[in-house]
């Protein structure tokens, strides 16, 4: 804690917000769309939903400085994106709704696919020793 | 859901709510053209700025008893659950920007709240293609 900056302040705040966002969309989204007509693409809703709680716990390690934490919410959402994106344009028939992660993000503006990156350079970059 | 369709009066609908739409969306517009001017001027928000943002919301307020008074006469046709998440999520946005312009004493909470005024005209935009939804 003392030797590394904490991961919620200075631009952090931005990374914080961003994921908070994404957290909240994910989530509703995922929620919504299995208790509205879940029947639907059963799988893109519980992939929604899933990595919905995924950005809630790298939103919660991000402002809580917990790094580690924050570190395995982070890879596994760049692994999801990569995943789910690839599979969406590869087996289109089990998606037949969307999901956040679809498409690489494209929904969102590619931000699922950016935020992952930005938080990566950004653990990296607090992780360092603080300077003077 | 049909019946309701059906019963839609779309031109009282628009003429009271496009001058909201156009004020919320310009007034967030504003706000993050102001706080971008921040950003790049190397400062923190300031507290009229939050006064600014205390402006947007309440006009969110008005929209939101707008839209409950329309859906109760029938004028609307939405999915309520979905139309009012929304609703409640614009309204929390800028309020949390805000507590982040008390934690964060640096240009960073100029950034979060340029995005946060951005975020409520995008979710305004959302809001106006889910009302006529269904």
């Amino acid at each position: 804690m003392s030797e590394t900056r904490p991961t919620y302040a200075g631009p952090g705040r931005l990374v914080v917000a961003a994921y908070g966002l994404l957290a909240l969309a994910a989530t509703a989204r995922g929620v919504y769309q299995l208790m509205d007509h879940g029947s639907e693409a059963p799988l893109a809703y519980a992939l929604s939903v899933a990595s919905g709680v995924v950005y809630v716990v790298a939103t919660f390690a991000l402002a809580t400085d917990r790094r580690t934490l924050a570190w395995v919410a982070v890879l596994t959402e760049l692994v999801g994106v990569l995943t789910v994106g690839a599979a969406s344009l590869l087996v289109p028939d089990r998606f037949p709704d969307d999901t956040v992660w679809s498409r690489f993000g494209q929904g969102y503006g590619w931000v699922p696919l950016v935020l992952p990156l930005l938080g990566l350079l950004w653990l990296r970059r607090t992780g360092r020793p603080r300077a003077q | 859901m049909v019946a309701r369709r059906a019963a839609r009066s779309g031109g009282t609908v628009t003429a009271v709510t496009v001058p909201l739409v156009v004020l919320v969306v310009a007034a967030c517009v504003a706000l993050a053209g102001w706080a971008s001017w921040f950003v790049v001027a190397d400062r923190p928000v300031v507290l009229r700025q939050l006064g600014a943002a205390t402006g947007v919301v309440a006009l969110l307020l008005v929209q939101a008893v707008v839209a409950g008074v329309l859906l109760v006469r029938g004028d609307g046709s939405v999915s309520a659950g979905l139309f009012w998440a929304y609703v409640v999520t614009q309204v929390l946005v800028l309020p949390l920007a805000a507590l982040w312009a008390f934690a964060e004493r640096t240009r960073w909470s100029s950034v979060v709240l340029a995005v946060a005024a951005l975020t409520v005209a995008f979710l305004e935009y959302r809001l106006v293609q889910i009302w006529g939804s269904r």
